[in-house]
């Protein structure tokens, strides 16, 4: 009898690699606003402000996805607690768009790296959790057995 | 409680003024103890903009009674300075800002939503002559002066040099009594403190009594630091220029934005209207009207009115605090007092012959709107006293949209107050309604 050689690779999920995308970036602001926090070169806090602005206009992209996948049901069902988790980060990240808006110091500390840090928290075990708000299909390939 | 209010507004994306709480009573404001209330820090930079519509034909600013107002000159391109020659010529400087970069998401909002008032509008970079011989306020004469300018803004003649402040450096120009125009570029007397960032460009401009010195008025690169330290230097000061070999010494500092300035007539003292810092609520902090001490400290970016410091500047200095001056005379907040000339006796009415005009451009930050209009700050004893006066009003047209915003005022060879309007595109002239023109 012949051994089975299968092998197996997430299914098509639309959303998935722009909350993967999105979060990069509002990490990423969490580094720099510490940067901002031990320096105080402004710089840092503009790349705050930057990265914050592009992670939510990402994760808008990635709402618009995950809809279309759930409607053309290329995900598996809706996982809650990974949306709650991404949905958390990206309200927070909101109002912290909205402190980073401030002029200088206030515009990171305290309240600003504050948020940064929870957002990066959240995303980082949303990141060990795949990064996907649906269950993800697997596809084998392989000889049926 | 509130603060989380407001939040649950701005995820429900409501109106943009809906978070910020409402400026009180502006009159509060005006004195040597302004009412200052306790800083807040927002979610939403607060913005308030009405938008520029313009006069229609026939339409005019309103005056008390015993004064009257005529436009001296339409169709101007973004007219922000007036100025008298002793001959009696006005020079009309149309102008506006080179343009910045946006740095920040924030910038992209704010700059089209301040656009709507009208500030980004063309500047002319020139200087408009207008003659009205026989002082009726119908001007028979007018040329462009000098052209090809850089955003220019103060003026100032000493003898037979006029000097022209562009945004980057300050122009010497040979003036003949009568000229009606002179050709360019000028001699450059010095360099001011300009890009790349330039965030307040207007350098204001005026000699000492003597016209040894020039005073140049160079506004902060920021709203309060958010450029950084280093774009700092060398700006929110009052410098002066020695006239005959263009150098220049720092003569006060912390001065945000020291958008005019003024010599008294009889003393020879060296007086400023500066604009203060925005966005730590509707009441804070009054602009001001100051006598200018020389190597005097008034604040910025560390305090404001003296020892009230501003937190979003890091580090802090407390000595720096220490040494701040309170400035003379508050003139409420986010008015934008952008012009300031000292009365010369009993030119207009009797309620009007000692003190300064000062123009308030108006607030774009602060609801309800503040400022839209021209005061008097009546003075006693060579200080500001007592409560100021409305001169003109009625540039607003509404809560939501503005006529004309009033800038540099000047008084001209009769002594009727000349106003610049730099959305209106119109110079007004008040005079007395019983003032007859003269020969």
């Amino acid at each position: 009898m012949a051994t089975q050689i299968r092998t197996q690779r997430p299914g098509l999920v639309l959303h998935r690699p722009f909350v993967a995308t999105g979060a990069a970036l509002l990490i990423a602001a969490f580094f720099t606003d510490w940067k901002y926090f031990s320096s105080a070169l402004f710089q840092w806090a503009n790349f705050s402000a930057w990265l914050i602005t592009a992670g939510l206009i990402i994760a808008l992209i990635a709402a618009v996805l995950l809809v279309i996948d759930l409607l053309l049901g290329f995900g598996g069902s809706i996982r809650w607690i990974d949306f709650a988790i991404l949905a958390l980060a990206v309200v927070l990240s909101i109002f912290n768009a909205f402190i980073h808006s401030r002029d200088a110091w206030t515009s990171v500390v305290p309240e600003g790296i504050i948020l940064s840090a929870i957002v990066a928290i959240l995303l980082i075990v949303a990141g060990f959790r795949g990064w996907s708000v649906t269950a993800v299909r697997v596809r084998s390939e392989g000889e049926r057995p | 409680m509130n603060r989380a209010l407001c939040g649950a507004a701005l995820i429900a994306a409501v109106a943009l003024a809906g978070c910020s709480d409402k400026g009180g009573d502006p009159m509060r404001q005006y004195g040597p103890n302004p009412y200052l209330p306790e800083p807040r820090q927002y979610l939403l930079p607060p913005m308030s903009v009405p938008r520029a519509i313009g006069w229609q034909a026939g339409q005019t600013p309103h005056v008390p009674a015993g004064l009257q107002v005529q436009a001296l000159a339409t169709g101007l391109m973004h007219p922000r300075i007036v100025y008298t020659l002793p001959n009696g010529d006005i020079l009309v400087v149309e102008s506006n800002g080179p343009g910045t970069v946006p740095y920040r998401p924030k910038d992209y909002v704010q700059g089209p939503i301040k656009a709507r008032g009208g500030s980004k509008a063309k500047g002319g970079n020139r200087i408009t002559l207008l003659r009205d011989t026989n002082g009726d306020g119908k001007p028979e004469l007018r040329t462009v002066f000098i052209d090809h300018l850089h955003s220019p803004y103060g003026v100032a003649l000493v003898g037979d040099t006029l000097y022209v402040a562009n945004t980057d450096a300050i122009l010497a120009f040979h003036y003949t009594p009568g000229a009606t125009s002179i050709p360019g570029p000028g001699v450059k007397l010095a360099d001011l403190p300009a890009g790349p960032i330039n965030h307040h460009w207007t350098k204001s401009l005026v000699a000492s009594a003597d016209g040894s010195k020039l005073y140049v008025g160079v506004g902060s690169n920021s709203n309060i630091t958010e450029n950084g330290m280093d774009a700092e230097q060398g700006r929110a000061a009052i410098y002066e220029v020695d006239r005959l070999t263009g150098g220049m010494r720092i003569f006060a500092s912390g001065v945000r934005n020291p958008t005019n300035l003024a010599i008294q007539p009889g003393t020879g003292q060296l007086f400023a209207v500066a604009n203060e810092r925005d966005e730590i609520g509707p009441d804070l902090v009054p602009d001001y009207l100051t006598s200018v001490k020389d190597g005097g400290f008034y604040g910025w970016p560390y305090s404001y009115w003296g020892q009230h410091v501003d937190v979003r500047v890091h580090p802090q200095r407390p000595d720096m605090v220490a040494k701040a001056i309170k400035p003379d005379y508050g003139l409420s907040s986010h008015v934008a007092a952008l012009g300031v000339v000292f009365s010369q006796g009993e030119t207009l009415t009797p309620a009007f012959a000692d003190g300064a005009f000062v123009g308030e451009h108006g607030s774009w930050n602060r609801f309800p709107l503040n400022g839209y209009k021209v005061i008097f700050v009546p003075f006693a004893n060579g200080r500001p006293s007592g409560m100021p006066i409305d001169v003109v009003t009625g540039f607003l047209a509404s809560d939501t949209s503005v006529r004309g915003r009033p800038v540099g005022v000047a008084l001209d060879r009769t002594g009727a107050l000349l106003v610049a309007d730099d959305v209106g595109n119109t110079v007004w002239r008040v005079s007395a309604a019983s003032a007859r023109p003269t020969g």
